[in-house]
């Protein structure tokens, strides 16, 4: 009267195997789940029930115990309920002996018996492939994100009455479509392109820059002068993503519960939260389940706050530990949890209250300061690139296409991969401060031009080492070998002391 | 602690009863200038006036306030200097109106008082540009030993100050309340810098808080004490116009610093040059408005710019610009302009700050 059946839950954005044992006893009539259970796996009695009802089946008038292993992982969510009915199906001989061996299940369930998707099956069918099952049954709505794992073989289930017969080997499993490819991507429905921002040269270039060596990227300058505007073209510009952190886009995706209609997500990601989001919202946590945020949805593209001045600074400082180890830890009792967070943090910023800056500013000194203290020195510190931006000048003519852009882009990029080959990280910001003098060297020239900055007092220790890193891309950009003086002298420049 | 440090050794002389007295009037609670001017015309000096309210034939307040022994406290505490109209060693020797009855003073340097006076003035909204000029005028005078004075505010105030002490010249900061007060409280490094190198200078007694309608009254002292009025930046309407004015009234020289009309923080000065005040071309125009003859401070030892900082350079027109406007303009590639941006920056023809270019 014992049955046992692999399933998962979600650990932030990562699956866990879940083993869920069911038994049915001699007893008093009873339905009690062990192991850790939230509010939406407790309440599955009642679902699981109707649905067996609704299915023609028999809910036993027994003494039932579910036990959810291993028994120190908090489970959440609803996806538990269909490993739980067929449980409780195969405790009461309802099934062939045998027809869960190495079947992992994952589904909610309705009231009239039908089988529901669940949030994050890409995780969750990962984490299953991974403990070893050979085959999973998912709802039909997830057969094609299941499917981007190809260690398993994947089935789908539509109602828990059709699955039972399927189990039993009478009828034919139904059909999951791919998934459809959709004529219109939501995501571009206003084609960008470098091309639209006229003038801006030195701008765009630290835009480039800033693409070709993932650096994160300051923009600072009046409404209205096209920096928002050439911030959003950052993705036209960036390489596709490669084909295995697509599938970690995939995955942390549908896990934050984003619809991905089975598709791998080939775009980078672009996420560009309001400045009223709260510390959590920002970089994940939150009170009961922990969720991603938005420095999690951003892994492997690009974050983007507008308005950097009106965020709050408690908010802003929270993001200084993800940018400089690109993951998120997030402790709560009685778990602790990382999450991915390897973005690029892409802002902008009005100069001080009154937006013109100068020359122009009509602001009090008492307001800017008070402005200026939102963002704190080291949190600017982390922005490789800085650039101030004003209006272009009458004359000016539309700029480079993305296209040609990407193609130095990627090529700089290629550079890159082949320089760090034998390194866990694959771009310039990445360096290690330690490493920077052996991997970035300098000829004499350019060591030369940076002496020159740090006796200058331009650079600080740190900025030092930053644009070294920045003359790297700018090198790399150029297709040359080594760090030219020219490249020094520009990166000091796209580093300014702005806002 | 008390909100700012006093003056670390007491003056080499004690106070004489009229100072003393002086001292008292000025600390009563609320009295004004005007008031204080009456008192003292009225009971033939300060020691008449502090007996006749003693013995309680001006007001009962004060009358309270003079018996208890808080003035006398503080006396011994902070060790003011007091300066009072019409005896020796008064700063204010022509008879202008509103000449203050008593001015108290803190620090450490009281022959501030005994050299050509300069006052520096202008906005606290000032702009890099202005910022550096003030700091380097009070460099100048303060090479030249001269002293300069000015309002300790934030912005054009603070940078010449600075410039002054840093250069080792003495310094006069007046200030608009009592001298136990600082403010703003920014400045509190700066006002323990004034105090040791010149003087801190208050017509209002010990613990009279800012008040916005006290500082236009202050800025009377510091045209009346200077012998020539710098104004760096001034916005249209602003406390610098005041000081200007009142120097116009009380005769005193008044030199203004030209900027561009896109420069709202040159629209004071400007309007002031329209107005028939002297431009102030070079630092070393102060020392010629002294009637003082400038050293051989001030060549240009600069190596003038050639080739593309030279085209960037003019690219600025003397205006601050961004990369981006210079690349513009110049019609170079932005890698070319960032080399000779350096290039100009080395050879100090050129200074960034809030992400923009500043030619000097």
């Amino acid at each position: 009267m014992l049955a046992a059946v692999h399933s998962a839950t979600l650990i932030g954005v990562d699956g866990q195997p879940v083993t869920v044992e069911v038994h049915v006893s001699q007893g008093l009539p009873s339905y009690s789940v062990v192991g850790l259970p939230d509010t939406a796996v407790r309440e599955s009695r009642e679902r699981v029930r109707a649905a067996l009802l609704s299915s023609g089946l028999t809910w036993p008038q027994q003494r039932i115990t579910v036990n959810l292993a291993p028994g120190g992982v908090r489970k959440t969510g609803s996806g538990l309920e269909l490993a739980v009915a067929l449980g409780l199906l195969a405790a009461a001989d309802e099934l062939p002996a045998g027809a869960l061996d190495g079947v992992g299940v994952l589904g909610e369930l309705g009231l009239d018996g039908s089988v529901r998707a669940v949030p994050g099956t890409l995780a969750l069918v990962d984490a299953l492939a991974r403990s070893g099952v050979e085959s999973v049954v998912v709802p039909t709505a997830n057969g094609a994100e299941a499917a981007l794992v190809r260690a398993v073989h994947v089935r789908v289930a539509r109602t828990l009455g059709e699955l039972r017969a399927n189990l039993k080997g009478e009828g034919e499993w139904p059909d999951w479509a791919p998934a459809p490819l959709p004529d219109h991507d939501p995501n571009d429905d206003e084609p960008l392109d470098l091309a639209d921002v006229r003038g801006l040269r030195f701008a765009r270039r630290a835009l480039e820059v800033a693409a070709a060596g993932a650096h994160h990227l300051l923009f600072v300058g009046p409404p209205g002068t096209g920096k928002t505007m050439l911030a959003r073209r950052l993705p036209t510009i960036l390489p596709p993503l490669t084909p295995s952190d697509a599938l970690d886009v995939t995955r942390i995706h549908s896990a934050a519960g984003h619809a991905t209609n089975g598709r791998l997500v080939t775009a980078r990601p672009f996420r560009a939260p309001h400045h009223t989001a709260s510390t959590p919202a920002l970089v994940g946590g939150g009170s009961g389940r922990p969720r991603p945020g938005e420095v999690t949805l951003a892994h492997r593209g690009t974050l983007f706050l507008d308005e950097l001045g009106e965020f709050a600074p408690t908010a802003l400082d929270a993001l200084r530990q993800p940018l400089e180890e690109r993951v998120v830890r997030i402790s709560r009792h009685p778990t602790s949890l990382t999450f991915p967070a390897a973005f690029q943090l892409v802002a902008c910023s009005n100069p001080c209250p009154c937006g013109l800056g100068e020359p122009n500013c009509r602001c009090t000194a008492a307001s800017r300061a008070r402005y200026l203290r939102r963002m704190s020195a080291p949190f600017l510190d982390r922005f490789d690139v800085r650039v101030r931006v004003t209006a272009p000048e009458p004359n000016d003519e539309p700029g480079e296409s993305s296209d040609s852009v990407r193609e130095r882009v990627a090529a700089a990029v290629d550079r890159q991969h082949a320089r760090y080959a034998d390194w866990s990280w694959s771009a310039n910001a990445h360096v290690p401060a330690g490493v920077v003098e052996r991997l970035l060297p300098l000829s004499p020239e350019a060591r030369d031009a940076w002496r020159s900055l740090i006796e200058a007092r331009v650079l600080t220790g740190r900025g030092a080492a930053r644009v070294r890193r920045v003359a790297r891309t700018l090198a790399d950009l150029d297709g040359v070998t080594a760090i030219a003086p020219a490249h020094i002298e520009s990166a000091a420049l796209l580093r300014s002391d702005v806002p | 602690m008390s909100p700012s440090r006093g003056p670390t050794r007491p003056p080499a002389t004690p106070l004489d009863p009229t100072e003393v007295a002086a001292a008292t009037l000025a600390c009563l609670p609320g009295i004004t200038t005007a008031r204080l001017r009456d008192l003292v015309a009225r009971w033939r000096g300060p020691i008449g006036a502090l007996d006749a309210i003693t013995r309680g034939r001006v007001s009962a307040d004060w009358q309270r306030a003079v018996q208890s022994p808080r003035v006398a406290e503080l006396l011994a505490r902070r060790h003011p200097h007091v300066y009072v109209k019409g005896r020796a060693g008064y700063p204010i020797v022509d008879d202008l109106p509103g000449t203050p009855e008593v001015l108290l003073a803190e620090g450490d340097r009281v022959d501030a008082f005994e050299r050509p006076r300069v006052a520096i003035v202008g906005t606290r909204a000032a702009t890099p540009h202005g910022l550096a000029d003030a700091r380097e005028i009070g460099g100048v005078l303060g090479d030249a030993g001269i002293t300069v004075v000015s309002g300790l505010a934030i912005g054009i105030d603070g940078a010449a100050h600075e410039g002054a002490i840093d250069a080792g010249g003495p310094v006069v900061g007046v200030v608009a309340t009592g001298l136990d007060i600082v403010y703003p409280r920014r400045h509190r490094t700066l006002f323990d810098r004034v105090r040791a190198h010149g003087l801190l200078v208050s017509e209002l007694g010990y613990g009279v808080q800012p008040r916005r309608e006290a500082f236009p009254i202050r800025n009377r002292i510091i045209a009346s004490l200077a012998d020539v009025v710098v104004v760096v930046e001034a916005t249209a309407r602003g406390g610098a116009r005041i000081t200007a004015e009142r120097a116009v009234e009380y005769n005193r020289p008044v030199l203004a610093m030209p900027g561009s009309r896109r420069n709202p923080a040159a629209e004071g000065t400007n309007a002031l040059i329209a107005d028939g005040a002297e431009p102030l071309l070079e630092p070393s125009d102060v020392l010629l408005a002294l009637g003082l003859t400038p050293g051989s401070r001030g060549h240009d030892t600069r190596l003038a710019p050639e080739g593309n900082a030279a085209l960037v350079l003019r690219s600025c027109g003397g205006e601050s610009a961004t990369i981006d406007q210079l690349v513009s303009r110049s019609g170079l590639a932005p890698d070319e302009v960032a080399v000779a941006v350096r290039e100009l920056e080395r050879g100090g023809w050129l200074e960034r700050a809030q992400g923009l270019c500043w030619p000097r």
